[in-house]
């Protein structure tokens, strides 16, 4: 095991750097460029010869691809494995593939779920209803970018930190349980919000609203579930299929 | 108008290439204009039904998704930009019905824009491999500012695209705005109920413990918002 040559402050760079992970996204690389770009203040605290460092970063601009949010674990662990092959303590350009397809699709598969598939539709329930309740404020809004954007941020930056410090090990044990657990819980929540949703666009503040707009309402909910159970066509080709529909309709029938 | 085009570039920054914290979600981008035109109620009539549809559109894998980034600009900032015109309620809902489905179909269209883009990175990526091994070290920065450069331009160009398209339609839509806004009162609930429904399958997953959560939910909701009511 080699000494630790990675500071804080370093670390703290490759947090905000990966932000920048998907600003190059191509279907060839995906995340490879914002990868390399990201792990670069680490490459430049290990590899003080210049060609050296350049071989690295060209390795590093290689495919890969992760939820956004959880690269920074893998980002972390990357750090730590190209600390011990500086060191020429262990560690090639085979193994670091290896490791970055092995995190990157354990990474990927636990945060589409945490991430795409809980959090993101439970922040946009939140903030729907807090639209709803408040249709003449901006808390719909900030509820939504503030129950998304907290512990995305804090997992982006706090990310590397973690993964530095278990290394590649780092998705084995509580951390993970600790993740499939958010994922129950957000799912639960969920339900609990789309309730409260649901009652108060049948009665906003208490007051029914008229039998037509709550057919409506219904034949809306009545199809999405149907529709849900296939991915293709898309919601959005629905709900514009929908809107269509009606337009004809109306210009058929309203005069 | 200026601050909507910009606001477009932001959203379509926040959605892929930097930061991704749900800035661009229709919701937001929508409050964000409504504070802008000075008219939260059309604003978040509209950002909510696009936010709504938005929740269920996943940037999984290599896919490349509706883009509600700027969909959601362009369909609040429609609806505002008809809806300043003429101040009735009934041109409001017109306003909005037409910004919904104006968002929608620049979310549907923005899909291969989005592939055009993603493509130019390709040749930006082996542009940037081949320097930093002749030895050009800013060459990495310099591929993904030109990446975060790309994104803004082209949501900008295509919010002003699609509001150049509704300032030529507006005219229509205040002529048709009754009935226009006949249709907005039912297509709201109906695409609320359709996405409530999209994100409930999501939650749900076919676990009979969790659609009883949600019929708990809803029907205590129901009666405390009924009972509860002056």
């Amino acid at each position: 095991m080699s000494e630790r040559r990675v500071d804080r402050a370093t670390l703290l760079e490759i947090g905000l750097r990966s932000n920048l992970l998907q600003a190059a996204w191509n279907f060839e690389r995906q995340q490879g460029l914002g990868w390399a770009f990201a792990l670069a203040p680490a490459l430049r605290a290990l590899y003080p010869d210049r060609e050296t460092r350049l071989d690295r970063l060209a390795e590093h601009t290689a495919y890969f691809n992760t939820q956004p949010t959880l690269a920074s674990i893998a980002l972390g662990a990357a750090v730590r494995v190209e600390e011990d092959r500086a060191a020429g303590v262990g560690g090639d350009a085979a193994s670091m593939a290896r490791l970055k397809s092995a995190l990157g699709s354990t990474l990927a598969a636990l945060g589409d779920r945490l991430f795409w598939f809980s959090l993101r539709p439970f922040a946009a329930a939140v903030g729907v209803l807090l639209g709803m309740v408040h249709p003449s404020h901006g808390w719909g809004a900030l509820s939504l970018w503030l129950v998304y954007a907290v512990p995305h941020l804090v997992l982006r930056f706090g990310g590397v930190g973690w993964g530095y410090a278990a290394g590649p090990a780092v998705l084995s044990g509580a951390f993970r349980e600790r993740l499939e657990a958010a994922v129950r819980w957000l799912a639960l929540l969920g339900c609990v919000v789309l309730g409260v949703a649901l009652a108060w666009a049948l009665a906003p503040g208490g007051e029914p609203r008229p039998i037509a707009v709550q057919c409506a309402l219904a034949v809306g909910l009545g199809a999405g579930l149907l529709t849900a159970q296939r991915a293709r066509p898309s919601p959005t080709r629905w709900a514009l299929a929908f809107g269509f529909l009606g337009l004809i309709l109306a210009w058929r029938f309203h005069g | 108008m200026l601050g909507t085009l910009v606001v477009g570039g932001l959203a379509a920054l926040d959605a892929t290439p930097v930061a991704q914290t749900l800035a661009s979600q229709p919701l937001v981008t929508a409050t964000v204009l409504g504070a802008f035109w000075g008219d939260w109620s059309t604003a978040l009539g509209v950002g909510t039904v696009l936010q709504i549809l938005a929740a269920s559109t996943l940037p999984i894998g290599a896919r490349t998704p509706e883009d509600y980034s700027v969909g959601g600009v362009v369909g609040a900032g429609v609806a505002l930009s008809i809806a300043s015109a003429a101040p009735f309620e009934h041109v409001r809902q017109a306003a909005s019905l037409v910004g919904v489905m104006t968002g929608m179909v620049a979310a549907t269209v923005g899909v291969p824009l989005l592939r055009w883009q993603r493509r130019q990175n390709e040749g930006l990526a082996r542009w940037c491999e081949a320097e930093l091994r002749s030895g050009h070290e800013r060459a990495l920065a310099e591929a993904q500012w030109a990446g975060v450069a790309l994104a803004f331009a082209v949501g900008l160009a295509a919010t002003a695209l699609w509001m150049a398209v509704a300032h030529w339609g507006s005219g229509l839509v205040e002529r048709e705005s009754l009935r226009l806004a006949g249709v907005w009162h039912l297509l709201q609930p109906l695409w609320l109920g359709f996405g409530f429904a999209q994100l409930l399958h999501a939650f749900v997953q076919r676990r009979l413990e969790r659609a009883g959560v949600f019929a708990a939910a809803l029907v205590g909701a129901w009666l405390v918002i009924v009972a509860g009511a002056p």
